[in-house]
């Protein structure tokens, strides 16, 4: 019995790891977290992908040089979330896991600290579902 | 006359369903018209502006009155045809899936921002249900509206938020009878002062493990919560409290908080410290129990976790401190198509003998609650649809390892049966990101060769808004 039982375990987490491991080998190349462009005016593009999920985003905190462009890719990896800079008049939706992406536009014109959060109710922890951007 | 009616009320339900199952082509369509306004715009004012350059270049320059009338009419139209081609300079790739059009919002810090939009919060409401079907070997079979959740918010401005969740449990609530419950398991209040830096206070998740705080039916596979997350974490474990949440950076972030205990009088051998909860009713508030999380998410995908509470759980007991700790640590990893998710959660109770023995001589019978407990589990899943599919399907594998009496006070022997194991397996179907259909089978096992646990099979139906 107590065989069977250190048998059992082993086998689950042999087939638990490999559940995990091989998909972590397998899986495709994540798309880098920022890059940068310029576009035809010569403006500097600060790109970044921002993943939301209960209840985060990630990246957080996001830096951008005054007088850049930043064009955040926002996607879910669960639900609905919202993506809202409450001291702008920007709220958009960002539509739940496997619905694609949504892009936002941040001219940052003036240095400072710019606060941006979840607006669509998502569960326990919505309401710390923050962020920052910071223009240097 | 009344085949007409069928026919027409029939039509109607049909155009009611696909624009229900549409939504993106009606926001696909929405931007078409947006973008389609906006290149008509400009060409209207790349027209004017051609036709009033031309007429200052004809203009008279005896005329300076007439030249500067042109300046002063073409120089708005110049700053708003460069403020449109600023809007659309960066070319956004469309997604990979056409369903959904990428939006693109223009932000700049001098937008300017009416106060009543300030205070605006959109959809101060959402809620999650869950229904279940539970079979055994032993018991008869039963169908369950197991929670049924509405959690109601509010923003006083920008800097304090009000959050609640109110659950009714299996449908049906009487004074004084066996039935369901009606539960606040959240009404807290948030001060948000900085990233680092926020306080809260009221009804407070206890934030241990993975599943307290993400409970909603589509979050996690398996029609029921895991065993560990039952016994071992007392989930759903809120009580009254207040403490600091913030955002470390480096993809690190922490809650601390002082919140009411667990009281011993309702552990067990069998569940654990899930009995403990005070659920907020009248609650001891003698020693307040801190508890805190921190939590690691700085690449993609990637989220570890670890919790700490203790707290005297022997306040309802004459001179027994018993004085509990808790200790976990998880992990999830989602990469791609797969997901991978593991939990590790410890109990200890001091004064576990002396609890026993008091509880017996009040109810007659020993609880044989033991000084340790102890789980961990393992899930790997699979999304089995191809991404281009709006449905989705996961089939997981869970395996549980849950020992309520894992080490006993001198003088108690551990009952076997409650050394227990579950291999879980089972599929979770998604019509809609935020709609679950669930089903799983679970092979029981425990550590007793007379008391088996008979293995079981769930169906159920989950869904958030």
């Amino acid at each position: 019995m107590q065989f069977f039982k250190m048998k059992s375990k082993g086998l689950a987490l042999a087939l638990t790891g490999l559940c995990i491991l091989v998909p972590i080998s397998m899986g495709q190349q994540e798309t880098p977290a920022k890059s940068s462009d310029k576009n035809d005016k010569g403006r500097k593009i600060q790109k970044v992908n921002v993943v939301a999920e209960r209840f985060n985003f990630t990246p957080s905190k996001i830096k951008v040089q005054q007088g850049t462009l930043l064009e955040i890719t926002l996607t879910s990896d669960d639900t609905f979330h919202g993506f809202r800079i409450p001291s702008m008049q920007v709220n958009q939706l960002i539509p739940a896991r496997g619905r694609g992406s949504v892009k936002v536009l941040f001219d940052a014109k003036e240095r400072g600290s710019f606060a941006f959060e979840c607006s669509r109710p998502c569960g326990a922890g919505h309401t710390m579902m923050r962020g920052v951007i910071t223009v240097e | 006359m009344s085949t007409g009616v069928g026919r027409g009320s029939l039509w109607a339900w049909l155009v009611l369903i696909v624009a229900l199952l549409q939504p993106g082509l009606l926001q696909a369509e929405i931007s078409e018209e947006r973008l389609s306004a906006l290149e008509a715009r400009l060409s209207r004012l790349e027209r004017n502006l051609e036709l009033l350059l031309q007429k200052a270049s004809s203009a008279s320059p005896l005329d300076p009155q007439a030249v500067k009338e042109v300046k002063d009419a073409a120089q708005p139209l110049a700053g708003d045809l460069q403020q449109l081609q600023t809007a659309n300079v960066p070319q956004v790739e469309p997604t990979a899936l056409p369903v959904q059009q990428s939006a693109l919002v223009a932000a700049s810090p001098s937008t300017p921002v009416t106060d009543a939009a300030a205070e605006i919060q959109n959809v101060p409401y959402a809620g999650y249900m869950e229904t279940h079907v539970n079979h055994d070997g032993l018991n008869p079979t039963t169908f369950d509206f197991h929670r049924f959740v509405l959690l109601f918010g509010h923003g006083f401005g920008d800097r304090i938020r009000f959050w609640s969740e109110l659950e009714f449990e299996h449908a049906f609530v009487e004074g004084r009878e066996v039935s369901g419950e009606v539960a606040l398991e959240q009404a807290y209040l948030d001060f948000l002062i900085h990233p680092k830096l926020n306080f809260r206070a009221g009804m407070l998740l206890s934030p241990v493990g993975i599943i307290n705080e993400r409970h909603e039916p589509p979050s996690f596979n398996g029609v029921e919560r895991p065993f560990v997350d039952t016994f071992i974490i007392p989930t759903t474990w809120f009580g009254s409290g207040g403490g600091f949440v913030g955002d470390l950076g480096k993809g690190f972030a922490y809650k601390a908080y002082l919140m009411t205990s667990l009281d011993s009088t309702g552990f067990s051998a069998d569940e654990g410290f899930s009995g403990g909860r005070q659920n907020g009713f009248l609650e001891n508030a003698q020693h307040m129990a801190p508890v805190g999380r921190l939590e690691y998410r700085g690449l993609p995908g990637l989220n570890l976790g670890t919790s700490f509470w203790t707290g005297r759980t022997g306040f309802n007991l004459r001179d027994i401190k018993g004085q509990a700790r808790i200790f976990e640590f998880d992990g999830r990893y989602r990469k791609g198509r797969f997901d991978g998710r593991g939990q590790f959660a410890i109990n200890r109770l001091d004064n576990a003998a002396e609890i026993n023995r008091a509880l017996q001589r009040q109810t007659g019978v020993n609880p044989n609650i033991a000084r340790a407990m102890r789980g961990f589990y393992l899930e790997g899943a699979a999304h089995l649809f191809p991404t281009r599919f709006k449905h989705d399907l996961v089939a997981f594998y869970r395996y549980e390892n849950f020992d309520t009496q894992y080490r006993m006070p001198a003088g108690f022997l551990p009952l076997k049966q409650f050394d227990r194991s579950a291999h879980i397996l089972g599929l979770t179907y998604y019509p809609y990101p935020d709609i679950a259909f669930k089903f799983d089978y679970n092979f029981m096992r425990n550590a007793s060769e007379v008391v088996r646990t008979p293995n079981r099979w769930n169906f159920g139906v989950g869904w958030w808004f």
